[in-house]
């Protein structure tokens, strides 16, 4: 993992100064709300319905165990014993009090964690794989390169005033587990004819009211030219990006202003004249940062271990959780375990202190001390012997962390909706709730097989419900909560954008509807075919009639 | 500012130090209680209300102040939508959590 740096530690312990004196000044009435709130978020410090709410960076998705009991001791200290994990690879504190975030910032800073760029119309955590250095579909390692663009991009003054905010996501992988697709900008790491690893580079991506798949506008950039690039990039933004209207000034318009091709012209221009510039990182530098995150020295173990293959089928939860919730490593009998944090009936990606602590001391004893946290909001002990796996269910399944559902129908994105959210629509995390209880049959959620539902209170997205199989939006109804439901998403390296069924429900109703629609999936689907495939093939019409038909 | 109001309103708002959610009673303090609300039933009540409610902000006290439709339940006065009834009952998926049912953090005085 890496690790700070005199300069790091220096920037991040006077940034909790700064914010110390600044909550201070606010409190005596030094600065008002309006002068103090541009800084509070700068911190990733919001208002929401309830409370305040701290959103922590998680860079990349990855932390150490040590990090991991900071959090859970925020939760206990400072909040209410509890954290929420975010699609974005973050956590965030529902209940912190202004007067405590100086010292919940120093916390994190002792840890090498903070709450900068979480917030604001700047360049935001960036996201990855949460397999990454572990997976064995790997073309590289991401994270270095996540690290060396947060480098890059912590407090850049040309593009600390962006339009408006800005999200970039990475995969190492031919198969996306970080949505690159729907970022402002997406980089696929890739391998030229000569071996030699560069990026694929996707640009204009996003959610919210409108959803935009992302363009390549370069099929291959060489490594060392990554900064140089990104900057040429948003330098065409930072210029041309719409600032009178926020609705529509993030990059996606631009992009779709300009077209792609004018789009990726005015970056090569752009670049031309700043490539030269000391901008990228000298190979010394790359090499630094890639030693951080150097492969464990794992032993090479047997893939077939017969305790857990008994186990399996004495079990079939366990069972069901060896094959849903296990990610074969590249080092041959090792695997990547997703914790989900998705029980039936719970809150998706809210996790307690004390569930906090213990994975962390599963990671210390069972995954080199490794965390990863995903964008579908579980929780990842990269780096695990097989052997080891049932004692860790045993654990996990004690602290009601054992749901053998990754990937499957009950394993939703869910975002803070109303529950939390001042500019929410509707509750998101009830749905989710009853979703999990209508669907609380494993075998029955085993044989639907892989089905990503995804809720957002509004259209701002944060639920991802515009890449869900089957996505759900929360709308306001003459002051009702209403839900509508999209079919046919996906966030993965097959991208497409959910389209809206027909008319919206009530909770139950949109429950129900799904419910419909999985039974036409499984009348529908032929042999092996997941969700996905059949609505590609089949097409809306028989889901619409089955949902509508017989209104 | 005179405008017209539809119908009886109360402000609600989030305290300063704590972001806690409080109703502004007729004094111009505050409660965590929305029974506790002051209702003002025309344009009048209103920005007398206000008046009071910015006072509260200008001596830093709270923040995000929102002159809110108000309707009763049981009696007392109630925030008429949705949104500001999650704020005056906590998050519905938590009832054991919101200030509202801890009157430990609910108390603390600020
Ligand atoms: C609770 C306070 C939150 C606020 C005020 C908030 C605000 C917003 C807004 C205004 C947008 C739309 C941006 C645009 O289209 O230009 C947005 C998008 C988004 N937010 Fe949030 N959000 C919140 C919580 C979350 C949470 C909990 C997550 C992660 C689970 C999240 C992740 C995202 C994502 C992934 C998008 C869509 C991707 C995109 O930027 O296009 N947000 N959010
Ligand atoms: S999608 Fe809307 S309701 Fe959900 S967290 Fe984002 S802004 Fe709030």
């Amino acid at each position: 993992m890496y690790a700070y740096d005199k300069y790091d530690h220096a920037l991040v312990n006077s940034r909790v100064a700064e914010f110390r004196d600044q909550v201070e000044r606010r409190v005596k009435g030094e600065l008002t709300e309006e002068e103090f709130r541009p800084l509070r978020l700068m911190n990733g410090l919001y208002l929401q319905l309830h409370a305040y709410m701290l959103r922590v960076a998680v860079p990349y998705g990855t932390l150490s165990a040590d990090q991991m009991r900071t959090l859970a001791h925020i939760a206990r200290k400072y909040d209410k014993g509890y954290g929420h994990f975010t699609t974005r690879q973050n956590i965030q504190y529902n209940w912190p009090k202004l007067s405590d975030t100086p010292d919940i910032l120093q916390e994190l800073a002792d840890v090498e964690m903070h709450a900068i760029q979480t917030s604001g119309n700047c360049i935001r955590n960036v996201t990855t794989d949460q397999f990454a250095g572990a997976t064995a579909d790997e073309i590289a390692d991401p994270r270095p390169y996540a690290e060396l663009i947060r480098q890059w991009s912590s407090f850049h003054p040309e593009f600390s005033f962006l339009p408006r905010k800005f999200k970039i996501a990475i995969t190492g992988a031919d198969i996306d587990r970080a949505a690159v697709k729907w970022h402002d900008i997406g980089l696929v790491v890739k391998k030229n004819d000569a071996g030699e690893v560069g990026f694929e580079v996707l640009v204009g991506g996003g959610m919210g009211r409108t959803p935009v798949i992302a363009k390549t506008i370069r099929d291959f950039l060489p490594e060392k030219d990554l900064l140089s690039y990104l900057e040429a990039i948003l330098r065409v933004y930072n210029e041309q990006g719409r600032r009178d209207n926020k609705y529509k000034a993030r990059i996606k318009i631009l992009v779709d202003a300009l077209g792609a091709d004018e789009y990726a012209r005015q970056t090569e221009e752009e670049w031309q004249k700043i490539k030269d510039l000391p901008i990228d990182f000298p190979a010394e530098e790359a090499a630094r940062i890639k030693a951080f995150f150097a492969p464990p020295p794992l032993q090479v173990l047997e893939d077939n271990v017969p305790a857990v293959d008994e186990l399996a089928k004495k079990n079939f939860i366990f069972g069901a959780w060896l094959k849903n919730n296990t990610n074969q490593h590249k080092v041959p009998g090792h695997v990547n375990v997703t914790i989900s944090l998705k029980p039936h009936g719970g809150i998706p990606g809210d996790a307690t202190a004390e569930q906090m602590e213990l994975v962390a001391a599963l990671a210390d004893e069972y995954s080199q001390g490794e965390l990863r946290i995903s964008h579908e909001q579980n929780l990842i002990l990269p780096h695990v012997a097989k052997k080891d796996l049932p004692a860790i269910w045993t654990d996990l399944d004690e602290a009601g962390l054992g749901i053998p559902n990754a990937g499957l129908l009950t394993d939703m994105i869910a975002c803070p909706g109303l529950d939390y959210c001042s500019l929410a629509n509707a509750r998101s995390i009830p749905l989710a709730q009853e979703l999990g209880k209508r669907f609380d049959d494993f075998k029955r959620l085993q044989d639907i097989g892989p089905l990503k539902i995804k809720i957002s209170g509004c259209i701002n997205s944060c639920g991802h419900h515009h890449a869900g199989h089957i996505g759900i939006l929360g709308v306001d109804r003459k002051g009702e909560e209403n839900y509508q439901l999209l079919l046919g998403g996906s966030g993965a390296e097959d991208a497409s954008k959910a389209a809206i069924l027909g008319p919206g429900f009530d909770e139950n109703g949109v429950i129900d509807a799904i419910e419909k629609v999985v039974a036409v999936y499984l009348g529908e689907r032929t042999d092996g075919e997941e969700f996905l495939a059949t609505y590609r093939r089949v097409g809306p019409d028989v889901f619409k009639e089955a949902v509508y038909g017989t209104r | 500012m005179a405008r017209k109001i539809k119908g009886p309103q109360m402000i609600v708002a989030n305290r300063l130090l704590d972001g806690r959610v409080v109703f502004m009673k007729a004094d111009g303090t505050w409660s965590a209680v929305a029974g506790d609300a002051a209702v003002a039933a025309d344009e009048a009540g209103v920005e007398a209300l206000e008046v009071l409610a910015q006072k509260s902000a200008d001596e830093n006290y709270v923040l995000s102040i929102e002159v809110i439709d108000a309707t009763e339940r049981d009696g007392k006065p109630f925030p008429a939508h949705m949104k500001f009834a999650m704020q005056a009952k906590g998050p519905s998926v938590r009832p054991d959590l919101g200030y509202q049912v801890s009157p430990a953090w609910e108390q603390t005085d600020l």
